[in-house]
């Protein structure tokens, strides 16, 4: 079994990491659903063509499902004022969050080496792909209500326990990935 | 500054309420590492490790933080953005 390596920074431009078989398709097949579920509301956009390929679309109203909500989140307290935002500005959030989805999954299935290089455009699709996904999966294993306490004692039979291991390793990859590009920036 | 009697600044309240800033907040959430709300408020507003750091506490212990403020359709870019992000961001007019 391949041993992986969270992020390190590898010169000017360089952000390397490595990653086991199993890892690679749990983020692919992650990246698949985040791309599946910002695509939902597509089918019911508003019908005008000019009005869509400007960015506008019919939804005004805030998404049901909770990820999407926290994916999508609204931009006013007020319901009124969001929902016009919402309505100007939703699709663009959309495509740029399946755009960072879609971008780490070519970046895996198409490396065939265990490595994983990335520059410091990719590296920002990345860091955006990867805490999209935390923020779904923390949704579903509701953070917000469990203490990390909680989590760890999840029974072995308990779905939720796999799900929290990925979250965890995510976590620990993006920190990976931001200290390394910290380094960039100084102090 | 011009002095204007009162007859004419009863009637120019509405516009200097309006003209009030609008702000950008930050709200606290559980998923996001305190890093990478650090790193974002670093790359997208251009403050100092030390500064976004200083917000990023503020926003885990308060609850939230005003991260800019401004004109409200800049405002809005900024909470596009965070959103982009995935930072739980909000803008509001400036009620201080």
């Amino acid at each position: 079994m391949t041993t992986s390596t969270a992020f390190n920074r590898h010169g000017e431009n360089s952000f390397v990491a490595t990653f086991a078989q199993t890892e690679r398709e749990v983020l692919v097949n992650l990246t698949e659903q985040l791309i599946e579920i910002l695509a939902e509301r597509v089918d019911d956009a508003f019908r005008d063509p000019l009005a869509a390929m400007v960015g506008i679309t019919g939804h005004d109203s805030p998404p049901d499902d909770e990820v999407l909500l926290r994916l999508l989140p609204n931009a006013y307290a007020d319901p009124i004022e969001s929902a016009e935002f919402r309505r100007y500005t939703e699709s663009g959030l959309r495509e740029k969050k399946r755009a960072h989805a879609m971008a780490v999954r070519s970046h895996l299935l198409n490396e065939t080496s265990e490595e994983i290089s990335l520059d410091h455009d990719s590296a920002q699709a990345w860091l955006g792909a990867i805490n999209d996904i935390r923020l779904a999966l923390g949704v579903r294993l509701k953070v917000e209500e469990n203490s990390h306490e909680q989590l760890e004692l999840l029974a072995p039979d308990d779905p939720m326990r796999g799900v929290y291991a990925v979250y965890t390793w995510l976590g620990w990859l993006q920190e990976s990935l931001i200290l390394s590009l910290m380094d960039d920036i100084g102090d | 500054m011009t002095k204007i009697d009162e007859e004419v600044e009863d009637l120019t309240t509405p516009h200097f309420f309006l003209d009030r800033p609008w702000i950008t907040i930050v709200w606290d959430d559980p998923v996001n590492l305190m890093s990478y709300v650090t790193y974002v408020l670093m790359t997208l507003f251009g403050y100092s490790k030390e500064r976004a750091h200083e917000l990023m506490l503020q926003i885990h212990n308060e609850g939230k933080a005003v991260v800019s403020s401004g004109r409200r359709e800049e405002m809005e870019r900024d909470v596009q953005r965070l959103h982009e992000k995935g930072l739980w961001a909000t803008l509001q007019r400036d009620d201080q």
